[in-house]
């Protein structure tokens, strides 16, 4: 049966997107965030919205096309993601 | 039948024993709810709040019945009662997250939370919440083994078995009252609780040297 995904564990999962799949140092597309989010664009567009708005993500514009990678504030939210994850394992929940 | 003496004074401050170990995990919980805004932690952190006061309020009664605190003698069922409410409703808010991480993941053990119908007339208001604690803990096992059966993670039912024996101490803690001629038995009802409240704070210390070694990695 399929699970679903807290909020929390979306919004890591797009995080880890934006860091692992920027290997150039441009960023990377919506499209690629789509793709590995397994989100609707509607949902995704939202999300990457809050995210740059909180400081998560940073925009890079070129071109008129919007591109993303994790900021400095990202990479501490994925570090404590991982480590409350751990923590709230132990007690048979999920973050 | 009730401890008394020095047992009953060595018995009351393994409450507040409890209360650290509840408070620690409380304390790490705000820390992930602050970094992450997770509300599976909110809840983590509710549940030990409450468990914290619960047994504070408890070992305090305790420490008042055998006059070491005076004042709380004559307060001391009210406050009594205070405290058992306090635990319930902690162990409560850790079903409640079960309850929650349940419905979030669609599984079909919801049905646990089925409430049993059980008849509560002339039984005392503390043994009801005894029982309501009872309940909750064995829904947080339940629920904290089928995890274990999903992960597989040693951490996960190392914390089952500190529930385990939580609710084991309130079933000793029943056969107390049955068998009061047996005076160990409240002795080592407080010891199974505390022991299984040791097991619950071993993920604070790995969270704590964990966290610990990462941070000195970086640097």
């Amino acid at each position: 049966m399929a699970q679903y995904r807290t909020q929390v564990k979306i919004i890591a999962d797009v995080l880890c997107t934006a860091r692992d799949m920027n290997t150039e140092g441009n960023g990377v597309g919506i499209t690629m965030l789509l793709r590995k989010g397994n989100l609707s664009y509607s949902r995704m567009s939202k999300l990457v919205f809050e995210l740059v708005g909180s400081g998560l993500l940073e925009e890079m514009r070129a071109e008129k096309v919007a591109r993303y990678k994790i900021s400095p504030k990202g990479i501490e939210f994925l570090f404590a993601y991982n480590h409350f994850e751990e923590f709230t394992q132990s007690f048979g929940l999920r973050l | 039948m009730a401890l008394e003496g020095p047992i009953a004074v060595f018995a009351d401050l393994l409450q507040f024993v409890g209360a650290f170990v509840a408070f620690s995990i409380a304390y790490v919980s705000l820390r992930g709810l602050r970094e992450t805004e997770s509300p599976t932690l909110l809840r983590l952190a509710t549940a030990f709040v409450f468990l914290a006061f619960g047994f504070v309020v408890q070992g305090l009664v305790g420490l008042g019945t055998e006059a070491i605190i005076p004042g709380i003698a004559a307060f001391a069922t009210t406050m009594l009662i205070s405290g058992l409410l306090l635990e319930t409703t902690g162990y409560f808010f850790l079903a409640f997250s079960h309850v929650m991480d349940v419905a979030m993941s669609k599984k079909m053990g919801l049905a646990l939370m089925v409430f049993p119908i059980v008849t509560v007339s002339g039984v005392q208001v503390s043994d009801i919440l005894r029982f309501l604690s009872f309940y909750f803990i064995m829904y947080g096992v339940v629920e904290t083994l089928y995890s274990y059966g999903k992960t597989h993670r040693p951490d996960t039912l190392i914390i089952a078995a500190g529930m385990v024996l939580i609710a084991l101490g309130g079933l000793v803690e029943w056969l107390s009252i049955l068998e009061s001629t047996l005076i160990a038995l409240p002795l080592v009802q407080i010891l199974m609780k505390e022991i299984g409240l040791l097991i619950l704070f071993i993920p604070v210390l790995k969270f704590t040297f964990g966290r610990k070694e990462i941070w000195d990695g970086a640097i």
